[in-house]
Order: structure tokens, then sequence, then C-alpha cells
């Protein structure tokens, strides 16, 4: 700080006074009480054994915690490699120029992320159907080979729930993109363009450098959402689902909580997502800071 | 050349067509299923098939469900829409606002300790919501709070996602230099912040306005657990409250959700400008 | 802004929390005339869905918060309340109230087990749910096949059989016997408990892999797959199992009595189609039912005025007229023995064809099987759907079908099933339960 500081001491404090505030209350505090509690078994005042780090330990030998950290990966690879691009794909077709019906386009692809999950849930457990859903219907309809009984909602969960978060979250990611394209410098483009560079050349060589930082931010975020993904499997399947195929980190960590009962258990888990989701974010900063120097 | 780009036009439609015919499926599912008769109801994926006229079954079609979410007091719909429109408004406003002066601190002031804040705010970004759950309820009612709108309110307060979304969007469309002018002239810091900062930032704030509204509308756990007594009880949780125990009235439930979406998708019409706008502001590495 | 000012309603003198709606609406003529006495507290209750019930009720539990005088939970909620020691369980000790009463008496036996945990029972049964086998009288009839005089499985599909033939000639059966899938962990538990197996035994402790168990898990696998399936996915409460209800794909389904209130209300186009029978037996002689889903009434141990609520408690869950109301509104039948004689069970339904379906379900009532109460019954059940689904998986890959080609894959995975499961049990300190010597 060259200049001199020309505002008062308390100025930033006092805006960040709710934040703080609130943040401590309602986040810092239960955050450490639930670090004592994972290092408990309790069954409420009273009857709490200190256990170490036994929580921990039994939970690295846990096979069903794999299972949700596999669960869990799987539709977090899905929702990067699979949703973003598409979301991405709309946003490039609605950012063409003298595209008609733009307003309503976006309107149609958002309007699912207006819409409760409860519903979500109960519309593609219709729609998932293994013989009665309109999605094999329908597949069958556009590909005869297709077989009569696909059972999604039984061995292909997670695709299954790509498929639903796909239908929900796309359009939402979608608009991220969009945004981020309208930093893009049309000059660049046009003058491309003139030098007889192909769709695919402009896209590569001048959109995506544009659009890369918000890329980054946009897959952050969904990494982070994803690997909390609870509600929508445990409305849709009402639970894990055959063979837990849709037990998430997450929800293990509610059904310990709060269906046994096991609260230590429950925060050990929960701790542990926490400190690999930070390893994540800490690997992005110096991966982004690398790019940048 | 004109022909191929008419013919890339044309794919362009073709597939954003397609793609939004997927989107509204389900909407149409859910429409023909608030009109469709208890009998009707599983009969036909969408409207009833039948010797009527457009090859429709009229009678399978009924606006009983819409009649019965306004006429039947046990469902409380009226209530419960209050309710919703309430909670939802004050909780989007206050988290705005709470949201934007958090992050205009972190942009635009440097001050010992900001290092640490703007951690926290990345920290509670990735914090799993239910490791919160059971200490929170607790703490809510040793403050006192339960069953009141404050204790479903206060605690959503201080969104990280908002205020890292104002840092970003304050550091793009508010200059410092600007600010310094202003303070140069007299002007106070609670005024700048008003009269300066917030109308800079407009787009960012009708942006995550609409993701809390939207957010806070559609939460049916929170409510359930917070609130007590059913007269506060917002929508979400009354069309719920329809998916039975021992069956479901579907013609019911489509016709609330139904009822549920138009004033979200009004605000989203109203502010989609905004929101996009804002979205970019608040991306866009700064 | 009117709404956030209005005054906070007085919290009544005797709060009830229940999950059902058809329930509040049954105990609402009863609450009023409890209001009504003059020198009575003032008496209210509180619908919530059930997830949210479970989670206010465990908070309160563990960490004080308030809690209703009174609450009506269904059993996939007891695994939170029974997994501590047996003397802080939150829930008051109802064992010797109900002795001394004589209200033991009045009630349906093996219907209590669900709410006893270590010899004590902390819950009022609201239910029996019998199971029952529904099934399409028209389609069967039709087929000149009569169904009465069948006591076993093997019998029913025999006879059946003949019904699975493809005339619409797209390649798949017209119609399924029988609704069940490997998918489905709670209807196959349902059909363990028929055969005197099932996830634990009356002292809660683990039986997931007895011969019982890998012999019927065996049978039902074989329904599904290959060249013996008999057997279709139709899940119930889903717009799609429905249509394969309505369009008579699916012959017979497990029909405990709220399933058969429940289908009166949500599929009224099979009125006068389906017929009501006792469960065809695993062997000749065998058990004619079992068991499936419940509720109970319990009275949180820290309440204000335990007298009064269990006054209140009694009122509301042995009332004739609430015991009628249950039946006629959503086909339930009372736990409580001395209301079994009631006209209403007799009269006939014109839903399952003119029979008296509260007189079918009464009739198998005091055979229903003993259940535990184990907390770990949830976490066993899943282990039981998963073996089933690598059972499944196995018999496709190798083209097995017959029953007996499946019991020994049966038994090693079921075997596993248990081990996942005990290691869960093992890690509780408060839980301990002495296991069988090996």
């Amino acid at each position: 700080m060259s200049r001199a500081r020309i505002y008062p001491l308390w100025a930033p404090w006092l805006f960040l006074a709710p934040f703080v505030v609130l943040f401590g209350v309602f986040m810092a505090y239960p955050l450490i009480s639930s670090i004592g509690l994972s290092l408990q078994q309790t069954y409420g005042p009273g009857t709490s054994v200190s256990v170490g780090l036994k929580n921990y330990a039994d939970l690295i030998r846990d096979p069903l915690f794999w299972i949700a950290v596999r669960n869990t990966a799987l539709y977090t690879a899905g929702s990067l490699f699979v949703q973003l691009p598409i979301a991405l794909g709309l946003a490039l077709l609605l950012n063409r120029p003298r595209l008609r019906g733009r307003a309503w386009f976006r309107l149609i692809f958002f309007s699912p992320s207006l819409v409760g999950l409860v519903f979500v849930a109960t519309l593609f457990g219709l729609i998932l159907h293994e013989r009665e859903g309109l999605l094999n219907a329908a597949l069958a309809r556009v590909w005869p080979a297709f077989p009569r009984e696909f059972p999604w909602l039984q061995r292909f969960v997670m695709p299954a729930l790509i498929l639903a978060s796909l239908w929900m979250y796309a359009g939402f990611n979608m608009i991220y993109f969009l945004a981020a394209l309208q930093t893009v410098d049309q000059t660049l483009v046009e003058a491309a363009r003139v030098d007889g560079a192909g769709p695919w050349h402009v896209f590569r060589h001048v959109t995506w450098p544009a659009i890369a930082p918000v890329s980054g931010f946009v897959a952050l975020l969904s990494v982070i959402g994803s690997m909390q993904l609870f509600e929508l499997p445990y409305i849709l399947l009402g639970g894990p689902g055959p063979e837990s195929r849709g037990l998430t980190i997450v929800m293990y960590l509610y059904q310990n909580g709060f269906e046994t009962g096991d609260l230590g258990y429950a925060a050990a888990i929960g701790w542990v997502l926490a400190l690999f989701l930070i390893g994540l974010a800490l690997v992005q900063r110096a991966l982004q800071r690398e790019a940048l120097s | 050349m004109k022909t191929r780009s008419q013919l890339a036009s044309a794919a362009t439609y073709l597939i954003l067509a397609g793609a939004a015919l997927l989107t509204l499926a389900p909407f149409a599912y859910l429409v023909c299923g608030a009109f469709k008769t208890r009998d009707a109801f599983f009969a036909a994926h969408f409207l009833p098939r039948g010797s009527g006229p457009l090859g429709i079954d009229w009678n399978g079609l009924t606006l009983e469900h819409l009649a019965r979410l306004f006429t039947d007091p046990s469902l409380r719909f009226g209530v419960s829409l209050l309710n919703s429109v309430f909670y939802a408004s004050v909780s989007s406003v206050l988290a705005t606002l709470c949201a934007a002066m958090g992050g205009y601190a972190l942009a635009r002031f440097a001050f010992r300790g900001r290092g640490f804040v703007t951690a926290l705010v990345l920290g509670a970004l990735i914090v799993p919501a239910p490791l919160l759950l059971a200490p929170t309820y607790a703490l809510i009612h040793r403050l006192g709070l339960l069953d009141t709108f404050a204790g479903l309110i206060v605690p959503g307060l201080a969104p990280a996602f908002g205020v890292y979304l104002f840092r970003q969007a304050i550091r793009n469309a508010v200059p410092t230099d600007l600010l310094e002018a202003a303070r140069m002239d007299g002007c106070g810091e609670v005024r700048l912040f008003f009269e300066i900062v917030l109308p800079l930032c407009r787009p960012m704030l009708g942006a995550f306005l609409l993701i809390t509204f939207i957010g806070a509308w559609n939460n049916f756990i929170g409510p359930q657990i917070i609130l007590q007594s059913p007269e506060r009880f917002p929508l979400a949780v009354a069309i719920a409250q329809v998916k039975g125990v021992y069956g479901t009235d579907y013609g019911l439930l489509m016709a609330g959700t139904l009822v549920s979406i138009v004033p979200v998708m009004a605000l989203f019409i109203g502010l989609q400008r905004e929101f996009i706008a804002g979205l970019t502001s608040g991306a866009v590495k700064g | 802004m009117a709404v956030a000012l209005r005054p906070r309603p007085m919290r009544p003198d005797l709060l009830m929390w229940t999950f059902a709606r058809p329930h509040q609406e049954m105990y609402a003529p009863v609450l009023a005339a409890w209001n009504a006495e003059p020198d009575r507290p003032k008496a209210e209750s509180l619908l919530l869905t059930t997830d949210a019930l479970q989670r206010r009720l465990l908070s309160g539990f563990l960490s004080g918060t308030p809690l209703p005088d009174l609450v009506e939970v269904h059993g996939g909620i007891i695994a939170q309340i029974f997994r501590g020691p047996i003397d802080r369980i939150g829930f008051l000790d109802l064992t010797d109230r109900l002795r001394e009463s004589g209200v033991i008496d009045m009630l349906n036996p093996p219907s209590l087990s669900p709410w006893t945990t270590r010899g004590r029972i902390y819950g009022l049964p609201h239910d029996v749910h019998p199971v029952l086998l529904g099934y399409r009288a028209d389609l069967i009839e039709a087929a000149g096949i009569d169904l009465t005089q069948i006591e076993t499985w093997d019998e029913l599909i025999r006879v059946l059989r003949p019904l699975m033939a493809d005339a619409d000639g797209d390649g798949l059966p017209d119609r399924y016997l029988l609704n069940i899938w490997e998918t489905n962990p709670e209807l196959i538990d349902v059909l363990l408990l028929q055969a005197g197996g099932g996830l634990f035994d009356e002292r809660e402790r683990l039986i997931i892999s007895s011969d019982l168990n890998a012999e019927a898990l065996a049978t039902i696998v074989s329904w599904t797959t290959g060249t013996n399936r008999i057997a279709i996915n139709a899940p119930e409460f889903d717009a799609a199992g429905n249509r394969l209800r309505l369009e008579g794909v699916v012959l017979c389904s497990l029909l405990p009595d709220w399933l058969a209130g429940a289908w009166q209300l949500d599929l009224p186009q099979l009125a006068g189609k389906v017929k009501l029978m006792p469960l065809p037996a695993w062997r000749p002689g065998g058990r004619r039912t079992s068991v499936m889903g419940g509720t109970m009434l319990g009275l949180p141990r820290e309440g204000r005025d335990i007298e009064r609520a269990w006054t209140l408690a009694q009122e509301l869950y042995l009332n004739r007229e609430v015991a009628r109301r249950l039946y006629r509104e959503a086909g339930i039948v009372t736990a409580v023995r001395a209301f079994w004689d009631d006209p209403i069970f007799d009269e006939p339904n014109p839903f399952f064809s003119g029979q008296p379906a509260g007189r079918l379900y009464i009739d198998q009532a005091p055979h229903v099987p003993v259940r535990s109460s184990s907390p770990y019954h949830r976490l066993a059940l899943a282990a039981l759907g998963d073996a089933a689904m690598a059972l499944k998986m196995q018999a496709e890959q190798h083209r097995l079908s017959a029953p007996s080609q499946l019991k020994p894959l049966a038994r090693a995975l079921l075997a596993q099933a248990e081990q996942r499961v005990r290691r869960q049990m093992n890690r509780n300190v408060f839980f301990q339960i002495e296991e069988p010597t090996p």
C-alpha cells in the first residue's frame, strides 16, 4: 500500500460484520463442534464415549464408504465431461449471431432450474422406469434394437442421475458460458474467419482462451456441487438404491447421522469430504497460478 | 459459401429445437398431469387418448385439482403461498445485501485479515451442508429462534457463494478511482456503498437475488425442521405433504407444482437481462 | 409482513406429532372431545413429513430440542431410537403400564415385537399389517383357473403359468404372475419372514445367512430370471408400476392391508377385478401370511405430563370409532383384538369383488410373524438387497435358473452380507447383544 488510506479503519469491518458474525455463529461454531463430535461415539448428552480416531479408522475400512466414494466420483466425472460440454455447446449455438428466438431458447433451457428437487425426483422416477418410462419408449422408437426393458434405476443408477442432473443443471451452466462468451472479442473472431479459419480453429484459438477462466470457475463449482450430491438420489431412489449404486458420500453421512443416529461417524465422513475438497481447491489454485505465470 | 452457412444455421435451429423439445417434455408431462382425472392419470404418458375431438378423451381432463388447491382448507395452499412469498423475498433481499456488503469489503478495501476472511469464504463454499444440520438445529433452539421465520432466514444470510460472486463482480465493475474521487468529495462510507457501489453492480444484484429466491422458494426440508407450526409452512412443504403416506394424489401434486413454478418463472423472465449480465460480472476472473 | 408479526400461537398442553394426514383427520374428533372436557389439558396434533419428523425427534432425543408429548412414528425411525443403552432410550418404557393396566392383553401379541427392544416395550402398536395375496380374479377366473384350493407357491405358479403366453406376439409374455424383483429387498424380506427366516431373530441377533433364507432367496431370484421367470417389477406408488397393474400385466401382488387401502384410492379402475386370498405357503401346512410396515405411538420420556399423555394415547389407540375409520378410510386393521368382532370388517367390499376384506385380513392377523426391532434392520435390508442383485447377476451370467442351482451361491452371498452388517454392529459400544455361540 503506497497510497495513503483515505477511508476509516472501521469501514471494511462495518461491511463485513454481517458475514463475519453470522459465519462465526452458524458456520464456524457448528464446524468446530463437529470436530469434537467426530472423535466420539454419542447417544445424546451424558452418553458419549471418546473413541479417538476410531471413527476415521473404521471409515477407511468401511466398504460402503468406498462404494459411496466410487459413485460420487462417477457422478462428478459425468457432470464435468458430459453436462458441462453440453452446456457449453448450447451456449455456443445460442451465441451465433442473428439467431432468432434466442431469448425463448434461453428461457426454455433455464426453466428446469426453477423447479424443486422433489418434483424432479418424482418426474424422473416416471421417465426412467425400465418398462413404462418415457425415456425407454423414446429410445426404442429411434433405435429399434434398444432393449425393451432397460433398468436405469436398478443397474445404471449413476448414468440415470447424470441424465436427470443434465436436465436440471445444464441450462444453468449454459448461462455461465453464455455470460463468458459475451466477453469474447468479436473482432478477433471476424479476423480469424477472414483469414480462413474453420469453426473449430476459431473456437480452439480465439474463443476458448477467452472463456477458459470462467470454465475453470464453472468446473470448480460443478465439482464442489457434484461431490455433495444427496437430495436427488435420496428422493429418486428413496435411499441408496440397489446394491448401493445410488449411495453418495453425503447420503452416507446423512444415513449415519439422521437414520442411524451415529453423529460421530457422520461428522467423520463430513470431515473427510471437506478435507478432500479443500485439497482439491488448493490444487486448482496452484494450477491456475502456474498457468498465469 | 452461402449454402454452407445456410446449412449450418439450419443445423443450429434443428439442434436447439431438439434440445428445447427434450427440455420441455417433462413440463408437458407436468401440465398434462395437472389436468388429468385420477382415473386417466396412468392411462397415458401425456393426454388421455380417446374418441373425442383431436383424438383426446376430454372426459379424462378436469379442473378439479386446480380448484381444490384454492378451496380445500386442509391443504393450507393460500396461507403457504403467502408464507413462501414472504420467506423467499425477505431472505433473498437480505442475503443479497449481506453478500454485496461482504463482497465489497473484500474487493475494495485493503486491511489486516483480508486474506484470512477471503480464505474463510472459499472454505465455506466447500463445507457439506448436512455436516452442520444437527449442531445448527440445536443452536437455533438455544437462541430461541425455533418456530420463527428469523430462525429460518438468519442462518442463511451469510452466503459464502454470494460474497465470492460479489467480490468478483465489484472488482470488475467498480473502479477504485471512482470510489476515491467520491471520498474526496466528502461522501460517507455508507452512502458510498448504497449510492455508488450498489448501482454499479446491479446486474449481480439481480442474478443473486434470483438464485437465492429460487433456493428459498424450493426449500422444503429446512422449514419443516425450524418451523413448528403448520400455519407458517411454505408452499414447498404443503406440496411435499400432498405426497402422502398411503397414496399420492398425483393430479393434485402436479397442479400444486405447476402453480408453484409460476412466480419464479415470472421473476426469471423479469430479471433475465440482469441475470445474465450479473453472472458475467461474477464469473470472469478479476 | 403480517405473517411475520403474527404472535406466536400458544403451545398446546399436549402436543402430538404424526406423519400421515389421514391419521390426523381420524384423531381430530377424539382430540375435540378431549378438549371439550373442562379439566383436561388442551391437546393438538401436528402433521410433519416423515423426514422432518425423524430429524426433529432425533435432535430432541440427542440435544434436548423441543419434543411433543405423543408421537406417531413408523418402523423406519426405530434405528436411531433403539441403538442406545436401554436406560437412555428417548421413549418411555411402557412395559409395566401395559401389563398393569391389562392393555397388553387387548393387543395382537406379534404386533408388539417391532416396538420391543431387549425385552422392553416402547410403543402402542397402531396396526398389524398382515399380508395377503391380491390377484386379478377377472383374468384368472376367465381362464377357468380356480385359486381357492391353492396352498403353496409352487402350486400357484404351476396353475397360473399358462397365462404367461405371448398372444400379442411382441416377444414378451403378456402377463407375469407376481410383482417381486431382486431390487426390492422390502418385499423379499416379507417372503423370508413368511418362510420362517428373516434378517434378525426375536432377540435382535443377526441371522441373514440362515439356510431358510438361502433357500427362499434362491427361489425368489429364480422367479426373476431365465426360463423360470414369472415375476415382474411393478413398484407401488409409481405411475409405471400402476400402469402394469391396470393393464393386467401383473396378476398377483403381495398386499398388506395398508396397500389394499391405497389401491382402492389410487386404482379405482381395478374395482371388482381383484380378490384376496391367504399367501400361498412355502411348504404344505406353512404360514399363510407375512407382515409389512408398521406404526406406533410413543411418549417421549421427558414429556411434561406423562400421565395425561398416556391417558390420551389410550383414548386414541384403544378407540373403536378410530379403529372403524382406520379400516374404512385406509383399509387398515387395528392391532386391538377386542375390536376385531366389529361388523364393519365383515362388510362385503366391492373393490375386492364383494369379499369381506377386513375379515380376511383379521383371520391372518394372529399369525403374522414376529419381527425384530434391530436398529440395524435397514442396513441388513440393504445388504440383503445387494445379495439379491448379485445373485441375479450371477444367475444371468451362468444361465442358472433352478433354485437348487442358485442356493449355494445365495448362501455365500448372504454370508458376505451378514459379515458386512456385523462389522457395523460391532462398532456400537452401546448396543451389545449376546450372540449365539457358534
